[in-house]
């Protein structure tokens, strides 16, 4: 429709060139490093075979295993609360589960170790820190997958039956698939989490590639120790992406529906959603105020961390613009080609994604760190923003791809066939159908970003600093109640633009 | 006189939005064959979901072979308990359960023995003239005609004291709907079955109906 030499291809090959050099090229140098060593087969024999190698791999997928087993166990009862019972005030409730994916999972894994002192620093004590961030994933699948289930197929199955089993039978098959998809994801998420095994000082492969580059400047080291741990995470993405293709449901809209047969669990429901918010966001979020308050010269901390706290924002801000720029354009191209190709695209996207923060770090400075042209940007803050668009631009587009989806073909054929160039139906037309869709993923972006210490805290240059770095670092010696106060404000600063944007929802459905 | 089989006494159903019935009486006897017809938006499928006990009604009272189901306000027998059938119009089959998944569940629902249960399901697969074979497709394998049919045979699998039916032909060519209208017409004569249709279709309502009743934005006609 648009012709091989609109602008519309050259706007999509830069957004594609500007994603393979900070996506795909740290992760092909790895490949290469490894592909073009001196003694390939001894050094994959060392990254797979090796005893503490395996030990390593056993503690990572452990983890993982068990966050996406508990994650999705209660993420599943509460997504059903939430989509077929009648408690009070849902929406409340809903935004105060998914409150704690939204904080850096550091900060969560920060507030059990006030809670449970040594017992926190543990294998479980990780597993029950990331399942506190990473729960909400597997609710809201639930909640949607439960939603997109035409509620016919559970009357029907009412008229014969009780509500028990139609849960059984009907609803809990049906939403399935949703679950399976979101346990992967958690699973990926948690194998490739530093933060929080680097806290608690769980050794787990993340925190041995960070060791690995960082303490004793072993680079090809980092390098084979972070190969089994792409290729389970990419695995796991790769069948995140499979298990989605099973779902066979009714196309409904997401609007809440409810039957009288579930009436009987409101009471039920309220509770455990209830005892949800107290476990997940009330206890950690107390038991960092009760620590910062408890502490002394919180306010001089809060004054030395002013240039770090600023540099984060910046760099939230301006890698969030960043990332949502190149992902509405990866999205819009992903939402209009052929399926075949958009699979594709899906699953590259979500492998990338699924690459460990220090995995990606390690890349990016393979990129990087060398002489000329490249050599310069090393040196500068410009590595933070890189990190920031390599770790987030997969899942952006990922997003951005069903925002767009969502505007039909025709609507731009219209404006083609009435004349309009390209450039001007995407801001006449496209844009400002999406433009809600396309702030949630900024907001989210930044919300990450500003959280982000995995691939930040490899790349950063000397005497640059974040704060989510300050406060990794400041775990390690500091008093608690600083630590514990500079967290705090991360939460009250990821809580702003949330609210910005519930603000916006709100005022849309109003209007 | 005899008692009628269905009743139905003043019954309301509001929505917050807009919609639902107002103060709706009508008796249908045992046997019968009713077509109800109406406009758009008028609540044809809110009748039948609140017959079922999908729906609690506001006001009014609904009774069925002589017993109470609902009143003030509440549903006194469960939808499970009723032994009602109900053919829906985008027909709700199962996605994840094949033909035979789909008449098992009900089946063993309501308590057909498990040595029982294949003979049932051929008898009731013979009477919807369905093909045999399709016993173990999905019902994304089966055409338009076919998913009708396997929603008909789950809907009398378990012998329904009352069979619901909310625009059963909605979604089939002329011709086809003409097929499966003659072939529920007979199924309906063979089982005696009491039936409630909802439809706009004029056609529907001389094949199918003893009697028809209009219902309009307030409550039903006869």
């Amino acid at each position: 429709m648009w012709g091989v030499w609109s602008s519309r291809t050259f706007v999509i090959g830069g957004a594609a060139a500007i994603f393979a050099i900070v996506c795909v090229l740290p992760m092909a140098s790895m490949l290469w490093g490894v592909a073009t060593a001196a003694a390939p087969i001894s050094l994959l024999q060392s990254a797979f075979l090796d005893a503490r190698q395996r030990r390593l791999l056993a503690t990572t997928i452990s983890l993982g295993l068990s966050t996406a087993a508990l994650s999705a166990a209660a993420g599943m009862l509460l997504g059903f609360v939430l989509a077929r019972t009648r408690v009070p005030a849902r929406a409340a409730l809903r935004i105060a589960l998914v409150a704690p994916a939204l904080l850096p999972p550091y900060v969560i894994a920060l507030a059990w170790t006030s809670i449970a002192g040594a017992a926190a620093f543990t294998l479980f004590g990780a597993v029950v820190s990331l399942t506190t961030a990473y729960f909400p994933i597997a609710m809201l699948a639930t909640e949607v997958g439960l939603r997109r289930v035409d509620p016919r197929l559970e009357e029907a199955a009412l008229l014969v039956t009780t509500p028990r089993r139609v849960l059984r039978r009907i609803s809990g098959p049906l939403v399935l698939p949703n679950v399976i998809a979101a346990a992967l994801l958690i699973f990926v998420l948690a194998v490739s989490e530093f933060s929080v095994p680097g806290v608690l000082r769980v050794r787990v492969f993340t925190t041995e590639v960070f060791s690995a580059f960082a303490a004793l400047y072993d680079f090809a080291r980092a390098t084979v120790l972070s190969l089994p741990l792409m290729l389970v995470s990419c695995a796991a993405a790769w069948a995140a992406t499979g298990s989605g293709k099973g779902l066979i449901v009714t196309r409904r809209s997401l609007r809440h529906v409810t039957t009288d047969a579930f009436d009987g669990w409101s009471a039920a429901g309220t509770v455990l959603a209830s005892a949800g918010i107290v476990v997940a966001l009330i206890v950690p979020v107390s038991a960092l105020l009760i620590e910062a308050v408890r502490a002394q010269s919180v306010l001089a901390v809060m004054r030395s961390s002013r240039d770090a706290a600023t540099n984060s924002l910046l760099l939230a801000s301006l890698g969030a613009t960043a990332v949502t720029i190149v992902a509405l354009v990866l999205g819009y191209a992903r939402a209009r080609t052929t399926r075949r190709v958009g699979v594709v695209l899906d699953v590259c996207w979500l492998m990338l994604f699924a690459v460990p923060s220090t995995v990606m770090g390690i890349g990016l400075i393979g990129v990087w760190n060398r002489a000329g042209a490249a050599g310069f940007v090393y040196g500068t803050r410009a590595m933070l923003l890189l990190a920031t668009l390599s770790r987030f631009v997969p899942a952006g587009a990922l997003a951005a791809a069903a925002i767009v989806r969502a505007v039909p073909d025709s609507h731009e054929e219209a404006a083609a066939t009435a004349g309009a160039g390209w450039l001007r139906t995407m801001n006449r037309i496209v844009l400002p159908q999406i433009r809600t869709g396309l702030l949630a993923v900024w907001v989210v972006t930044f919300i990450l970003a500003f959280g982000e210490v995995g691939a930040g805290i490899l790349v950063a240059p000397p005497g640059e600093s974040t704060l989510p770095i300050r406060v990794y670092t400041m775990t390690a010696n500091a008093p608690p109640g600083h630590v514990a106060a500079l967290a705090l404000f991360q939460c009250l600063v990821v809580f702003c633009p949330l609210a910005l944007l519930g603000f916006v929802l709100a005022r849309q459905e109003r209007s | 006189m005899t008692s009628p089989f269905l009743r139905l006494a003043g019954v309301t159903k509001r929505y917050d939005s807009r919609g639902g019935i107002a103060d709706v009486s009508l008796e249908i006897a045992n046997g019968e064959s009713v077509v109800v017809v109406g406009p758009s938006g008028s609540g044809k499928t809110t009748l039948l979901r609140l017959i079922a006990g999908l729906e609690r009604p506001d006001a009014g009272e609904i009774w069925l072979d002589g017993r109470k189901l609902a009143g003030d306000g509440r549903n006194i027998v469960p939808a499970n308990e009723r032994r009602v059938g109900f053919v829906f119009q985008d027909l709700a089959l199962w996605p994840h359960l094949t033909v035979r998944g789909n008449l098992e569940f009900v089946a063993d629902s309501v308590g057909i023995d498990a040595r029982a249960r294949p003979a049932r399901i051929l008898d009731v697969v013979g009477l919807c003239r369905i093909d045999a074979g399709y016993l173990d497709r999905y019902p994304h394998q089966l055409s338009g005609g076919e998913q009708q049919r396997v929603a008909l045979a789950r809907a009398v699998i378990s012998s329904p004291r009352l069979l619901l039916l909310d625009e059963p032909f909605s979604n089939l060519d002329q011709e086809l709907r003409s097929t499966i209208r003659a072939d529920l017409a007979a199924l309906q004569r063979n089982l005696r079955i009491t039936a409630v249709y909802v439809t706009h279709d004029v056609g529907d309502a001389e094949t199918l109906a003893h009697r028809t009743l209009t219902i309009r934005s307030a409550a039903v006609g006869g």
